[in-house]
């Protein structure tokens, strides 16, 4: 039978945790008032950005357990047991999403520093529904602030994804 | 949370309880974790996340609709049996709290915790009559919505909030909920306004107008329900009512500076009833 309650305690003000981060088990040690995003980035996954840090701009939007979430709110003991997608773990240089290549081809990219945050929260309207109408993918897209774009490319550019990740 | 110590995380709401009741562990109950993350008191040493608990269905159970407390913001905009109660108004007020980010992770539990002038579900749940079922030290126990921050129920330290029940009776009701933001994805409204309304052979038989953003509470206001209640919504009753509702915000208005929050809770009321088609308006539209 499963345990009813999980605990983990910390030790001078850091917690061990363990989590999936991009398909893979890591053990990461952070401090007790440290956000998901400041750890990520310490550790490596620098695709999350830090924007506003309050919630309120989206350049920190990771998928936490399969859902678009801001990464500056979750206070990082709190990932323990989670899975967690980074942009590092959607697409490569060499090998980008159809979302990324996509971003591309439409010239939705300028500073580029939202633009993690909108693949992000595009892959999981995407793989929920592979024809959404522009309503919805402004709906979708509503989170992620950029301040150098009108957001007309960004949005042609998920219509463009959601092309070609339909199958012929 | 400098002084966090401990991390739990419960899987049962007993579990939970335990937690919250057991005064060492100095716990903090936290469900979706948005604002609150960053606002946790520095006397909190125990973070106990709620997120994991099973609480997060949406169903129909015997007439009523039943919201768990984990369900987002976003199951709650989704959910067909929240879509089609009572206009799908619960659907429309998830769909216009903050962005689709904050929606994600927002519980309806969280957003009815404390009162706060933020949320936007608690002038929604008191229009619609709502109860909330608790688990407290004495066991399982509903009350109205109503009277979910009276003394002695205090969720999120004493109790643990299972689930909301919408009654049966409000199904069919015709309701709206307006939000008065500077933007959309605004947390803070300057006004949120919920209007229901049960039409039995044109006149009004039921009328609820719900007043929130103004204080952490959100208020009735009585005495435009009481101009509806039983009335034809024809231009009279409409003009009297919007007065009475203005009215009722001169009294609960903080600052007398804020006067246009009168006119436009009183423009948002005469676009609503006149909406209803019994005066010659435009049809309700359908959410």
């Amino acid at each position: 039978m499963k345990k009813e309650i999980t605990e983990i305690k910390a030790v001078d003000g850091y917690f061990e945790i363990c989590l999936k981060i991009n398909g893979l088990t890591k053990n990461l040690k952070v401090k007790n008032n440290e956000f998901l995003l400041d750890a990520l980035r310490r550790y490596g996954y620098k695709g999350a950005k830090k924007g506003c840090d309050t919630g309120d701009c989206g350049s920190c939007a990771v998928l936490f357990n399969g859902r678009p979430a801001l990464s500056c709110l979750i206070p990082a003991f709190s990932a323990h047991g989670a899975e967690v997608t980074t942009i590092e773990g959607v697409g490569t240089v060499q090998a980008p999403h159809p979302i990324q290549e996509a971003f591309v081809q439409a010239g939705a990219v300028q500073c580029g520093y939202c633009i993690p945050g909108m693949i992000i929260s595009a892959k999981h309207l995407l793989d929920a529904n592979p024809a959404p109408s522009e309503g919805k993918i402004r709906k979708y897209l509503d989170g992620n602030l950029c301040r150098c774009t009108g957001y007309v490319k960004q949005v042609e550019a998920v219509k463009l994804a959601a092309k070609k990740m339909r199958p012929d | 949370m400098n002084n966090i110590k401990r991390y739990s995380f419960p899987r049962t709401p007993k579990a939970a309880l335990s937690v919250l009741l057991n005064k060492k562990a100095n716990a903090i109950a936290v469900a979706g974790g948005t604002l609150v993350a960053r606002t946790l008191p520095e006397t909190a040493e125990t973070f106990l996340d709620l997120k994991n608990l099973p609480l997060n269905r949406i169903k129909k159970q015997g007439g009523d609709l039943v919201i768990g407390a984990t369900a987002t913001f976003d199951d709650i905009d989704n959910s067909k049996p929240t879509r089609s109660w009572a206009g799908g108004v619960l659907s429309r007020a998830a769909a216009r709290c903050s962005s689709q980010l904050i929606r994600n992770m927002a519980t309806i539990g969280g957003n009815i915790a404390r009162p706060h002038s933020f949320n936007i579900f608690p002038a929604v749940l008191l229009g619609l009559d709502a109860e909330v079922k608790l688990l407290t030290r004495s066991g399982a126990k509903t009350c109205p919505f109503s009277g979910l921050y009276s003394p002695g129920i205090a969720p999120g330290r004493d109790s643990i909030i299972l689930e909301v029940i919408i009654p049966a009776r409000t199904k069919n009701w015709v309701c709206r909920f307006e939000k008065f933001a500077k933007t959309e994805a605004s947390w803070e409204a300057y006004l949120t306004l919920f209007m229901g309304v049960k039409i039995s052979n044109g006149s009004i038989c039921a009328a609820r107008v719900i007043v929130g953003a103004l204080s952490p509470k959100p208020f009735r206001a009585a005495l435009a329900e009481q101009v509806l209640t039983g009335a034809r919504p024809n231009p009279g009753v409409i003009e009297e009512a919007c007065l009475e509702l203005a009215r009722g915000l001169d009294a609960a208005r903080p600052h007398k500076a804020e006067e246009f929050k009168k006119e436009v809770a009183a423009s948002l009321l005469k676009r609503f009833l006149e909406s209803l088609g019994c005066s010659g308006g435009r049809k309700p539209a359908r959410m």
